[in-house]
């Protein structure tokens, strides 16, 4: 017993004090339900190595093709592109809808109301028969001169079409999560920046939206994500470079659909999780002050404030007279 | 009292009142909250106000940074009607930047701090400065600096807000409002959300700040602060004020009932 304690005081820093060494709650079904996954999982992996009908010798042929990773290329520039015009709509358009003013208020519900209530693939059409409504985009004096004209099919081509379509459809789905995420500032936070004579378009910039940021960002990450899959749906235009339309051509081509499935979904997790890393990084930096606040400045501050404590003096009746 | 806070005051006493407030009623909805309410405030006079939980205090405080709108009277601080433009005898509201203006010589402090818990205490006291009234960051900074060591915070400028005790956040909440360099400043129950321990170091800074001079209107529970600080006390109760005076004078001997009874409670 003795020499239990003394091995247990040396670990403890040698101050004489005994740690609790707890016998922890024993889990045996955690690891029953560990062996059963693990065995499920090595079925599964066993089962699609050894199936011939998984081509992967075909999976290996096209994994890093010329067309497969254009494709690529072209799923993440539709992606990223029609986030950042979705983004950039969705702060304006749920500033808009906390606005003083009903004009503002009333054109950001409109267009929520439109752009959420329609199907995505329906405006992806609109989109690419825009040239066919209108030939020629003109610039002029209603009734009078002309002063610009381009060709329609030139300014919206397949691939502006694609990603004006998809930015417009997202801003709606993102302003309602900006709206919330602004919503979850507290309302003293407004009033604070106020009172220092900030204008409130500024309050907002620098002061409601960073703060905000913690809460839209999760729910951005969700959409980008959700957003990398609904680029699939730009053959509606018809825009044809994109990841799934060009593996599909390629199934067809090589009439094995399965392999170049695998091919697709491959891709579609490997950008994922790039996107995750990202998030991770994003989320991290608008934690700042609030959710990676730092141990060591917490105990400096606790040293600091017993460095500071002044002696109360004696003949200061303040804070004895306000609270008896 | 320094020579120059005694010079203020004397300056004080010829002119107008800094901050005068005629009849003000407010209401919200069927809610009368303030029913007519005159109070003056003169340069470098530091003026508080008691009452009960309820007796509109706060929301007298909040009319005079138009954090409230009021419903009839007028508050004027230097001279300048608050929120409003008097034409021919008819108020016609002011722009967001009108009303921007006017709050930027009025500095508030807040029960629950309101500091911006994403920006550093330093970052917290200079973003008005750049951001409103446009100073180079060095200049501001160098004042911010300046003012944390005044609260006793100068080790704290690279600190978030949630890293900071509450006594710690009121200090650099009254720094930041202290850097727009306002005539008045409004302290909204400063002390009640803190600790018993965490309240003398900021009432410490107020008191210091009204040995300074400044023009302080204060909202409080600490009647202590009232008698030591208070240039003129008021008592208010169910949106009136009750009792209007010397500090010392009122609390060793108030006159009306309701002071009494609120005095007994709290004393």
């Amino acid at each position: 017993m003795s020499r239990l304690l003394s091995r247990r005081t040396a670990h403890s820093g040698g101050a004489g004090l005994e740690l609790i060494d707890a016998v922890p709650v024993r889990h045996p079904w955690r690891w029953v339900g560990a062996v059963v996954i693990l065995l499920i999982l090595v079925l599964v992996v066993q089962s699609m190595t050894t199936n011939p009908k998984f081509y992967w010798g075909t999976f290996r042929t096209y994994l890093f093709d010329v067309l497969v990773i254009q494709g690529v290329g072209w799923t993440l520039i539709l992606t990223v592109t029609s986030m950042i015009i979705a983004i950039v709509l969705a702060i304006l358009l749920a500033f808009m809808r906390q606005s003083d003013n009903p004009l503002f208020r009333y054109v950001s519900w409109v267009w929520v109301w439109f752009f959420r209530g329609t199907p995505v693939y329906t405006q992806l059409l609109f989109w690419g028969s825009v040239g066919a409504l209108y030939p020629k985009i003109i610039v002029g004096v209603p009734f009078g001169p002309e002063l610009f004209s381009w060709d329609t099919a030139t300014v919206i081509n397949a691939t502006v079409a694609a990603i004006v379509g998809l930015g417009l459809n997202e801003s709606a789905y993102l302003a309602e999560i900006f709206r919330a995420g602004l919503k979850s500032v507290d309302n003293g936070q407004m009033e604070a920046a106020e009172a220092l004579g900030m204008r409130r378009s500024k309050v907002m910039w620098r002061i409601i939206l960073p703060q905000a940021m913690r809460v839209i960002i999760p729910p951005t990450g969700n959409e980008t994500i959700g957003m990398l899959k609904t680029t699939s749906l730009v053959l509606a235009v018809p825009f044809t470079l994109d990841l799934t339309f060009v593996t599909n051509a390629l199934a067809s081509r090589t009439f094995l659909p399965i392999p170049l499935l695998m091919v697709a979904a491959f891709w579609y997790l490997g950008i994922t999780s790039v996107l995750m890393v990202g998030q991770y990084y994003i989320e991290r930096h608008y934690g700042k002050g609030v959710d990676n606040v730092t141990k060591a400045p917490v105990q400096a501050t606790a040293a600091a404030a017993a460095a500071h404590a002044k002696p109360v003096d004696p003949a200061d009746g303040t804070t004895e007279g306000g609270r008896p | 009292m320094t020579d120059t806070a005694s010079i203020k005051k004397q300056e004080s006493t010829r002119t107008k009142p800094l901050v005068e407030i005629q009849g003000v009623h407010k209401l919200f909805g069927s809610h009368h909250v303030l029913k007519g309410i005159d109070m003056t405030v003169k340069q470098g006079e530091v003026s508080v106000i008691i009452g009960p939980s309820g007796s509109g205090k706060s929301t007298l405080l909040r009319c005079i940074n138009l954090l409230e709108t009021i419903s009839a009277g007028r508050i004027y601080v230097h001279d300048d009607l608050i929120g409003y433009r008097e034409v021919n005898g008819k108020l016609h509201d002011l722009t967001t930047k009108q009303i921007a203006a006017q709050r930027r010589e009025i500095g508030m402090v807040f029960q629950r701090f309101n500091l911006f818990p994403h920006k550093t205490a330093l970052q917290n006291v200079i973003e008005a400065p750049t951001q409103v009234k446009r100073q180079s960051k060095a200049a501001a900074k160098l004042k911010a600096t300046e003012l944390l060591e005044m609260v006793g915070l100068g080790d704290r400028a690279d600190f978030y807000p949630s890293q900071l005790s509450g006594g710690q956040q009121q200090r650099v909440a009254i720094a930041r409002a202290l850097a727009m360099e306002p005539e008045l400043m409004l302290f909204d129950e400063p002390t009640s959300a803190l600790d018993p321990e965490l309240v003398g170091d900021v009432l410490e800074v107020m008191k210091d700040l009204a040995k300074s001079g400044m023009t302080m209107i204060v909202v409080t529970h600490e009647i202590g602060f009232a008698r030591e600080v208070g240039d003129t006390l008021t008592f208010m109760d169910a949106g009136v004020v009750v009792e209007s005076g010397n500090p010392r004078e009122i609390i060793a001997n108030p006159q009306h009932h309701r002071t009494q009874e609120f005095l007994s409670r709290v004393l």
